[in-house]
């Protein structure tokens, strides 16, 4: 039962001393998480990233040995939904294990500090942890008017942005905001919100797409790269190709009646009692790639299809400007179920080089942490 | 005690972006100036598109009150269509709505206001080791039950809604969701287990006894719970002489249904309630960084003044009711609906502790009325009428989000929104001065309050800016 000591087991880590050395593990036990819940975070997160039990032991040790990897979680345009998402977690132990994780450095909405406190608190994390953090990004920074529609601190946050993103070893783009610019990228789109990823060019970016994200998947690749130091596998899109490998239509629990040609014509009609599909009331199940037809939404209660309306594919680039909501896909190709959005997109536009971005952010995630880490052995 | 101008912001645990500049003298805040600055353009971007994609856009403007947004999108189009919900469909709306607006005053208190006695400043009272061990920032027992308890309470919405946030079930006539026997039960379930968590952690007993009080005396008196915490922290810290409203209270009234509202409607002054006209509503621009003149939303716009030129010194429209600043929220809308215990506190005045023991009311009194919808599900009924959105129409959607009352004004011309304007309940009380060069509530209720020499981020502004429950990406939008 008695854990291993992690300063046994590593080496200097970011220039502090052995005895300073703070996991995973350490960081769970200071917030009362016992030895049983911790096997048990590590059975869930295995099983929700889809690795199979011989690979919980592997999570165990990782947590046990490996510094506990930074996170600053920043705010720019945005609504908090990724943050409220966020916050209902997944299962209880898991939201518990990460928020404490990702809770220690600086997050705008739930933390303690307020005005410049915090703001001292920003500057101390990115210090300390110089090269080695996790930036977390929700909203996105708009660029017009020199940044003067989203000010933080006095300063626009396309600033802010700039400055913290310098020194993280990766970024995550949470959700449609960042990763696309989301409703308030609209036409005309008066404040010029642009993605994360049009801003920041040089670093590794994930993004995890949705208005907002579906609280497992956040939970899920965040732990995925806390515990092993990388990005998981990305589609061309720089989504984690895990959980946006599928379109909502091939898992929907609708699709029979789909194949079947059994389509609700009105709100609430006879059909609409019976389940059939929601494809004629504007539903874009066919064309978005996300998880809720099998993770689900509220702790797997439900997800939009569930409810009776149409999925509105807040997880593709551009959902927003695409005609009304309630307008039928018209561009709909039939794909087989297998397919994933690398295997469409390449068909539709006859592209080759799959994964060529993945790939490469994986690396440099790997490169820029060797170089932080030579370089400090150069000290 | 010298003279000096403080910068406070950027404000943590609120909803968005908030900076307030602060004269103070003699020790104590002179004038306060509030900027919400971060301005997105949802009004523009609205224009042209097809009406009913307000219902997915409008609820992005928020990522907590997202329900109360989308109702009143729904409400707004109904309205230009001349139709109503079917009855069951309003009822399930009202489900929707009343879960999302109790898990915003759990949050609220929990997560955003509460945490602020655990700060080291108060070491020595009474009740700080108390506060920290319940309130701390992401720590405390008590914000981990909460979340957990707001969590489970969420899967109503799951169910009905399909997601939350963002969710789309609510149309003009009515929801997508037909609930079935099997949902009813349940919900039912699940609002006990709510009921529970309420009785055994928050209120410490039944809520009912909470809603039987009938004065802010027996309310300061009650010492159960962690509503009783924050009795004790109240009374201590004098709370409830802290940040005083401009005594006019106004509420849209809330969960509209077949036999009228839930929380009634109307504006309470001076001991009397009236009923409220939105043609007196005006929207001043002369402090904000907005071109245009004030106009009624009906006919207002948004063209925000690139070179931000002054005296404008925020995003936010200083919205009025003939002419006058009032105070909006869960404490105005337990005045105007008449209930003994708030309009005994209304009497004393608006203050820090009014607004909070106000919230934890109506806290209680939705949990009824949940069980009661709850039970008065028939899943054979109708829950959505088909609404066809004419060519041409205007159409307003009022009611109560959270924190207070929101209006959308509606325009449709040729088949396209020709105009959209909203005003959120943060607009209202975080509004900045007028032509008459009058203060916004919060600007108003800031003057007065103490800041010690070596305060930059003054505590007692934090509490009076706090117990508003601001959201600032509703303020703007």
């Amino acid at each position: 039962m008695v854990p291993v000591r992690p300063e046994t087991k590593m080496g200097p880590v970011g220039g502090r001393q052995l005895s300073q050395i703070e996991t995973f593990y350490d960081v769970m036990r200071t917030q009362g998480i016992t030895r049983r819940s911790f096997m048990k975070y590590c059975s869930l997160t295995a099983s929700a990233l889809g690795l199979g039990p011989a690979m919980v032991p592997t999570i165990a040790h990782a947590m046990e040995t490996k510094p506990r990897t930074p996170v600053i979680w920043l705010n720019g345009l945005e609504c908090t939904c990724c943050s409220e998402s966020f916050i209902r977690g997944a299962h209880p132990l898991a939201k518990d294990v990460v928020l404490s994780m990702i809770s220690l450095d600086y997050q705008h909405v739930l933390m303690a500090a307020a005005g410049h406190a915090a703001e001292a608190a920003l500057d101390e994390a990115m210090e300390k942890y110089k090269g080695q953090y996790i930036l977390a990004v929700e909203g996105n920074p708009p660029l017009n008017e020199d940044g003067m529609f989203c000010i933080s601190a006095g300063k626009p946050f396309v600033e802010k942005l700039r400055h913290v993103a310098k020194d993280a070893k990766a970024i995550i783009s949470w959700g449609a905001c960042a990763s696309y610019g989301c409703v308030q990228a609209a036409k005309p789109n008066p404040t010029q919100a642009t993605p994360v990823h049009k801003v920041i060019t040089d670093k590794p970016i994930i993004k995890i797409p949705g208005c907002p994200p579906i609280a497992e998947v956040m939970t899920g690749v965040i732990t995925y790269m806390l515990t092993f130091d990388r990005l998981p596998e990305l589609d061309r899109q720089g989504r984690p190709a895990m959980f946006y490998g599928q379109r909502i239509h091939d898992k929907c629990y609708r699709r029979p009646h789909f194949d079947a040609g059994q389509f609700i014509e009105e709100w609430d009609d006879e059909n609409a009692r019976k389940g059939y599909c929601l494809y004629k009331m504007g539903c874009k199940g066919p064309t978005t790639y996300n998880a809720c037809s099998t993770i689900g939404w509220n702790e797997g209660t439900s997800f939009p299809i569930e409810s009776g309306h149409g999925c509105i594919g807040c997880s593709e680039d551009g959902f927003w400007d695409q005609g009304s909501f309630y307008d039928r896909v018209t561009d709909l190709t039939q794909f087989g179920v297998e397919k994933n959005a690398d295997q469409v997109g390449l068909v539709a536009a006859g592209v080759v080089g799959t994964g060529i971005a993945a790939h490469a952010a994986v690396s440099a995630l790997k490169q820029a942490q060797k170089k932080s880490q030579s370089s400090k052995e150069e000290v | 005690m010298s003279d000096r101008n403080l910068l406070v912001g950027p404000f943590n645990r609120v909803e968005g972006d908030l900076e307030i500049r602060l004269e103070v003298a003699d020790g104590q805040v002179a004038a306060a100036y509030v900027n919400s600055p971060l301005f997105r353009g949802f009004e523009p971007m609205l224009l042209g598109k097809a009406p009913q994609d307000a219902l997915t856009i409008t609820p992005r403007i928020c990522g907590i009150c997202s329900i109360s947004q989308s109702a009143a999108a729904a409400q707004a189009l109904a309205a230009a269509a001349g139709a109503t919900p079917t009855p069951q469909g309003a009822l399930v709306a009202a489900l929707l709505h009343g879960v999302e607006n109790m898990c915003d005053h759990l949050t609220h208190f929990n997560l955003f206001f509460m945490p602020d006695f655990a700060r080291p400043a108060y070491q020595g009272r009474d009740w700080h080791d108390h506060a920290i061990s319940r309130f701390t920032a992401m720590q405390g027992s008590g914000l981990r039950q909460a979340t957990e308890a707001r969590a489970q309470l969420l899967h109503i919405v799951g169910l009905l809604g399909g997601k939350w946030p963002h969710t789309l079930a609510i149309q003009p006539g009515g929801v997508t969701r037909a609930p079935t026997a099997r949902d009813r039960i349940r919900i039912s379930s699940t609002l006990a287990a709510f009921r529970r968590y309420l009785e055994d952690v928050l209120f410490g007993a039944p809520v009912e006894d909470f809603i039987a009080l009938t004065t802010g005396e027996a309310a300061r008196n009650w010492s159960t719970g962690d509503a009783g915490t924050f009795m004790q922290i109240a009374d201590d810290l004098g709370l409830a002489s802290s940040g005083p409203g401009p005594g006019r209270y106004l509420s849209f009234g809330a969960y509209p249904m077949e036999d009228g509202r839930s929380f009634g409607p109307g504006l309470w002054e001076a001991d009397s309630w009236r009923a409220v006209n939105t043609d007196e509503i005006g929207e001043d621009l002369s402090h904000a960084w907005m071109l245009g003149k004030t106009a009624h939303p009906r006919d207002g716009q948004t063209e925000p003044d690139e070179d931000m030129s002054d005296p404008g010194y925020s995003w936010c429209k200083a919205p009025r009711l003939a002419g006058q600043t009032i105070e909006t929220g869960a404490f105005a809308r337990q005045v105007v609906d008449g209930h003994a215990m708030a309009l005994d506190l209304a009497r004393h005045g608006s203050s820090v502790f009014a607004r909070v023991a106000g919230r934890l009311l109506e806290i209680a009194r939705t949990q009824v009325l949940l069980e009661k919808w709850a039970r008065d599900i028939t899943p054979e009924a109708r829950f959505l009428e088909q609404v066809a959105v004419p060519q041409e129409g205007v159409g307003e959607g009022l009611l109560e989000a959270a924190r207070g009352s929101l209006g959308h004004w509606l325009r449709i011309e040729g088949g396209k929104i020709a105009g959209y304007q909203i005003i959120a309940p943060t607009t209202w009380n975080f509004s900045p001065r007028d032509a008459g060069g009058v203060p916004g509530p919060l600007e108003a209720a800031l003057v007065g309050a103490p800041v010690a020499e070596d305060e930059d981020t003054p505590l007692s502004v934090q509490h009076i800016v706090r117990s508003f429950d601001p959201c600032m990406v509703c303020t703007v939008h």
